[in-house]
């Protein structure tokens, strides 16, 4: 019976995780501001577990192990985007900070739709992040959902595991807003990084005696596990591109992007960043869990590759507390993302397109609620998707990544270039993103195995830079307020 | 690289007025290096692309690309520093 001691553990993680969130809101004014910003005052430790709770998600805990038992040396871009991510924020983030508190913006849309005078650009960025963000929810809901039917040895359904973390992270969301996303990320960061260190060092101790032992017998069996290129699980330009992708894209994320308007000052925000390589690090053993894996169980009788963490803690004799305390470590991966993701996406929802689209502004108590609403909403979307839709977790996220990095070329724009025209703009996104879909859809052929985010970011690059060219510039003194940021 | 020189002022615009030339100068050098972090984590096949030796308990690529995350995490503490000096100073971008 020792799942009933696992589920236990797990429950009381999910009641605390529950009080936590729900309770940070709590003697604080309902309003826009500190529901989507938290007054813009987070100082520099809630801002760091709250962007490294955003990256150390399911795809990472679960998907990073499962790559590295299964595609080997493929894994280590886990490694290069998790520690590159933010680099490029150096650039931008101070810059969207100070933009945020001149201008009172809340949301990355709203940045753009001021710099290019254009409703219809914030409803295009407002579907592209929602569509972006069902996928990336969608995975961790899914990455739960295993959680929860490893522990129970399959008598929690998958349906069931998705509704629970649903109706957890809804809850606190919905009261605590972003401030509630943020204290349940610290705990849930440190958590996460202290198992991840403690049991991925020692799985290959235990197993092996060693890591290096470990990787010698992976190499022996299989000589190209620990590489990459022809011949093994992934191609050179795959790699490179999927790497390229997701460091030009990471930033550009709406949940991540509208996180500079929730920072107390800039060094905040740059402390953030340096610290940030910091997280990719603690990738390292948890990619071991992954890699220890390769000996002890084969692909066929592990199904997903995405089980090997909760199987390696299943099946090798663990004590039930130990389990249910990695179990519920794996959950806080999972849950950390999917808080900050529903509450940016029922602010954007909100915000960027009922707002947009109505008549008569919204009173800033009936706009917060508006947010509430759609963050429940939101929620039961994705619900939804992750139940009835199909696809391995990485792969859901790869397309995701495709059509959020075509937002960069507005970035760079609203920031560096000011002869950029709301043509330009309009036109270059709707190309970068159609293209990407249509080769995730397999309308277009893929050029070289390079990620389709990527050639759709050379074209969306193109169109924006001859669009503007060939139409009239804006308002000088309007499109220079953000350059001179 | 201009910042907004003598045109309409609808050129590229890379640093915020008034900032010194000796703080562009270190800008761009720490824009540089930072690609090149990016790209050779990136193509680090090239340079590593091989299981053994064994560094630090983890095959030669691994260990390359988290040699890079360290040399990453010491660039941007640099330019960290560097920076509040500037504010410090009063003499910041």
């Amino acid at each position: 019976m020792s799942w009933i001691t696992v589920l236990i553990i797990i429950c009381i993680y999910l009641f605390f995780i529950l009080f936590l969130g729900s309770s940070a809101g709590r003697r604080r004014e309902s309003s826009v501001v500190e529901y989507i910003a938290a007054s813009r005052n987070l100082g520099f430790l809630v801002m760091y577990f709250l962007m490294g709770g955003a990256i150390f998600s399911a795809f990472a805990y679960l998907g990073g192990p499962g790559w590295a038992y299964s595609k080997g040396a493929a894994a280590y871009y886990i490694l290069g985007y998790c520690a590159l991510g933010l680099v490029p924020w150096w650039l931008w983030g101070p810059r969207a900070l100070r933009a945020g508190r001149k201008f009172n913006y809340v949301t990355q849309a709203q940045l753009f739709t001021d710099r290019f005078q254009s409703k219809a650009l914030s409803v295009i960025i407002a579907i592209v992040s929602i569509l972006a963000f069902i996928q990336y929810i969608t995975l961790q809901m899914k990455g739960s959902a295993y959680i929860f039917e490893v522990a129970s040895e399959g008598r929690i359904p998958f349906w069931a595991g998705a509704l629970i973390a649903y109706v957890v992270v809804v809850i606190y969301v919905f009261y605590g807003g972003v401030r509630g996303v943020a204290w349940t990320n610290v705990f849930q960061g440190a958590f996460m990084i202290v198992t991840a260190w403690v049991l991925g060092l020692y799985f290959a101790y235990k197993l092996y005696g060693a890591p290096s032992e470990m990787f010698r017998q992976i190499n022996e069996a299989s000589a190209t596990h620990l590489l990459v290129g022809p011949g093994t699980k992934m191609s050179f330009a795959a790699f490179s591109s999927a790497l390229l992708v997701s460091v030009l894209g990471f930033a550009m994320w709406p949940h991540l992007f509208m996180k500079a308007y929730t920072a107390e000052s800039e060094r905040v925000l740059k402390k953030t960043i340096l610290m940030y390589p910091t997280f990719a690090i603690f990738m390292v053993p948890v990619l071991f869990i992954g890699f220890a894996g390769i000996m002890q169980v084969s692909s066929d009788a592990l199904g997903a590759p995405e089980k090997i963490l909760p199987w390696m803690f299943m099946n090798l004799k663990f004590p039930a507390i130990l389990v249910g305390l990695v179990l519920a470590a794996a959950l806080a991966a999972a849950m950390s993302t999917q808080d900050t993701i529903t509450h940016a996406a029922g602010s954007i929802f909100a915000q960027d397109l009922v707002e947009q689209l109505k008549k008569e502004k919204h009173t800033d108590k009936e706009a917060t609620m508006w947010i509430r609403v759609s963050v429940v909403g939101f929620g039961a979307a994705s619900y939804l998707v992750a139940i009835f839709g199909g696809q391995g977790l990485v792969a859901l996220l790869l397309g995701a990544y495709g059509s959020i990095v075509q937002l960069l070329p507005l970035a760079v724009a609203t920031f560096f270039w000011p002869r950029a025209t709301k043509a330009g703009a309009i036109c270059g996104i709707l190309v970068g993103v159609l293209y990407n879909y249509g080769i995730v859809l397999n309308f277009i052929p893929k050029f070289w195995g390079i990620h389709a985010g990527i050639q759709g970011l050379v074209l969306n690059f193109i169109v924006l830079i001859v669009v503007s060219l060939l139409t009239k510039p804006m308002d000088r003194e309007h499109v220079r307020k953000f350059v001179t940021l | 690289m201009s910042n907004d020189r003598e045109n309409s002022g609808y050129g590229i615009t890379v640093f915020r007025p008034g900032t010194p030339p000796g703080v562009k100068t270190r800008e761009i050098i720490f824009f540089i290096i930072l690609c090149l972090i990016i790209l050779i984590q990136a193509f680090y096949f090239l340079f590593a692309n091989s299981a053994t030796p064994f560094v630090l308990g983890m095959p030669f690529g691994m260990f390359f690309i988290v040699l890079f995350i360290a040399i990453e995490f010491v660039v941007l503490l640099i330019l960290y520093f560097l920076e509040a000096k500037d504010v410090a100073e009063g003499g910041g971008s």
